[in-house]
């Protein structure tokens, strides 16, 4: 029984992990454009698809290493280049939230649909980023769980680095507190806005690409990982960044124990309840600002 | 619009669909796409008041007309409860979840509503596929099978014969506008007008913007719950099918080419929609990724829908008859 609770509680913290990393990157998109992006979840499976294309039919040199390496310039072009052709034409419009999400809605299902003509409706596998176990006591750990543990904890790391340290991200933090006073001292507002959609798509192509280790890589799964990210998002306080950080990990542990205690069919069911009285509660979620 | 020009518009369309089936009676294909615009221009209709009028980032719209579906359809099968009956039933249960739903809802800012609504509809899945739905009759994933047909006077309103259901569907459709309509024009619409124009100006004349939405939210669940428990009974089968994106998606290319808060624009924007995605259907897996692309050329390019150049376009047309008046 302990040592079953414990490998809840190993798997609770390594799905918040990983959610966190996603959550981080739609909260940063939200708090600073203000766009709803509807296809987080088809750019997580485009992470999974990736990772697949290059290990299994290409064969890649390097394994997992060089996937990273390429992920970097393709997520930060495909999300730098969805801003600036699909999102922002929107802007000039009165309405314009409500056109985004609709756009990013119909996106979404094209990319869905899309993953299943080009790849086929089943299910992919991708290998492990390394194989074995750790045992500590009488506890046994899968090394590749503790190696997404540390890579998803240490690509926070490194934007809340970039965030806080670089001349980018902290116009970045400019124009989310005040869009037209960052325009005012020289900021690119342009820019920033793309710049900020192609981090986020970076984030969440990089949580595919661990993630998917785990849980296959699924072309219809995409809703599922959508929610879920938006769940902590708006769980967490939208545009606070901290906030989806403890969100993340509320809802992973969440997530497993109910899994766990009462089946996975009840896990959405008991984030939406959670979701719903914390809004009732605090309408601005747990660390959201006015 | 001019309230005497929307009816115009609205009776224009509605005569022009009454007399479809002196032509096209004996052809079932079209009979029932027919009746298929009319279910979706009331469920669009309802959409559009709710997103373009009331200003209501509401997501749950598919979710609502499900609930209907599976409400009337349970009733109906698990509880011999005549359909007639189900239905009504079924439009006042959609209305009190409306209602539950957005008590804690409507008081969040705009994009936290469309978060909730969606999630709302996300969740029904697991619910109508898992233990707890197969406890209330929703038969899991393999749905329900046998719903009874429309029984009224004696007369059976059924798919074997479209001509009767299509009227059937054609009236209910004609009084759910006629309540619509008289709630845009009406002291509910003006109030949505002026709190989406200014919500602290409107709530400084004592327009309280909580009770005016859930009102609406009351009655337009009410309406689609109705509409979807009419289409559960046409079919004759539900499956938690109806719950996915693909249908999610038509109902948002009505709304896109309508034009939103453009009110009768969205039922053009359902005749062209129903149509399109009825040719598309031997398509197969290739309709979804064309109605995704669809959606963002036309929001990119298609600014306020369909209906504004159709308007310029008739309203040299439309002035006589006013004139004539």
């Amino acid at each position: 029984m302990f040592l079953e609770i414990i490998d809840v509680f190993t798997s609770g913290l390594i799905n918040g992990s990983v959610y966190a990393l996603m959550a981080v990157g739609l909260t940063l998109v939200y708090g600073v454009t203000k766009a709803f992006n509807f296809a987080y979840g088809s750019f997580y499976n485009l992470g999974g698809y990736f990772a697949w294309v290059l290990l299994i039919p290409l064969g890649v040199i390097g394994g997992y290493f060089s996937v990273f390496f390429m992920a970097i310039p393709f997520f930060f072009i495909v999300g730098y280049l969805l801003e600036k052709v699909l999102i922002s034409p929107l802007r000039k419009y009165d309405d314009w939230e409500m056109k985004v999400m609709m756009l990013t809605l119909g996106l979404s299902l094209f990319m869905d649909f899309g993953y299943q003509a080009i790849f086929g409706p089943r299910i992919k596998s991708l290998p492990g980023i390394i194989e074995g176990t750790v045992q500590v006591g009488e506890v046994v750990l899968f090394q590749q769980d503790i190696v997404i543990f540390i890579l998803s904890l240490s690509g926070m790391l490194c934007f809340w680095w970039i965030l806080n340290n670089t001349r980018t991200g902290m116009a970045v933090q400019a124009v989310a507190q005040n869009p037209a006073g960052a325009q005012i001292v020289g900021i690119p507002k342009d820019f920033i806005f793309a710049a900020t959609f192609a981090i986020s798509t970076m984030m969440v192509g990089f949580g595919g690409i661990l993630l998917c280790q785990k849980n296959f890589v699924d072309p219809m799964g995409s809703t599922d990982i959508m929610i879920k990210a938006w769940v902590i998002t708006a769980f967490g306080g939208m545009g606070s960044i901290r906030g989806s950080l403890y969100a993340a990990f509320i809802l992973g542990m969440l997530e497993a124990f109910v899994g766990w205690y009462f089946g996975m069919i009840h896990v959405q069911i008991a984030t939406l309840t959670l979701l719903l009285v914390t809004l009732a509660i605090r309408p601005r979620g747990l660390m959201g600002r006015e | 619009m001019s309230l005497k020009r929307m009816i115009l518009t609205l009776c224009g369309f509605y005569c022009v669909m009454g007399i479809m089936p002196l032509f096209f009676g004996g052809t079932d294909y079209i009979m029932n796409i027919l009746i298929m615009i009319l279910i979706w221009a009331v469920v669009a209709s309802c959409w559009d008041v709710i997103m373009g009028f009331a200003g209501i980032f509401s997501f749950g719209q598919v979710a609502f007309y499900v609930i209907g579906a599976y409400a009337s359809a349970i009733l109906s099968v698990s509880m011999d409860i005549p359909p007639v009956f189900s239905i009504i039933m079924a439009g006042v249960i959609t209305g009190l979840v409306g209602v539950l739903v957005g008590l804690p809802c409507l008081r969040l800012a705009g994009p936290y509503v469309a978060l909730v609504t969606f999630a709302v509809h996300m969740t029904l899945v697991p619910f109508l596929r898992g233990p707890l739905g197969r406890a209330i009759g929703s038969g899991g994933s393999q749905g329900i099978l046998t719903i009874p047909p429309i029984k009224l006077f004696g007369l059976a309103f059924s798919s074997d014969q479209l001509v009767p259901f299509f009227y059937l569907t054609f009236f209910l459709t004609i009084i759910c506008t006629l309540v619509l309509v008289l709630m845009i024009k009406s002291y509910w619409g003006t109030a949505f007008l002026a709190l989406k124009d200014s919500e602290n100006f409107a709530a400084s004349l004592g327009i309280s913007a909580f009770k005016y939405k859930l009102m609406v939210f009351a009655l337009t669940s009410f309406i689609t719950g109705l509409f979807g428990a009419l289409y559960a009974h046409y079919v004759g089968m539900l499956s938690t099918k109806m719950l996915s994106m693909d249908v999610f998606t038509i109902l948002m290319i009505m709304m896109v080419i309508g034009g939103i808060g453009k009110y009768p624009g969205v039922v053009v924007g359902a005749v062209i929609t129903v149509t399109l995605s009825q040719l598309l259907a031997p398509l197969g897996m290739y309709r979804p990724l064309i109605m995704g692309a669809i959606v963002v050329v036309l929001v990119l390019f298609l600014r306020d829908g369909i209906i504004s150049p159709i308007i310029r376009l008739l309203s040299p047309l439309q002035r006589v008859v006013v004139e004539e008046e």
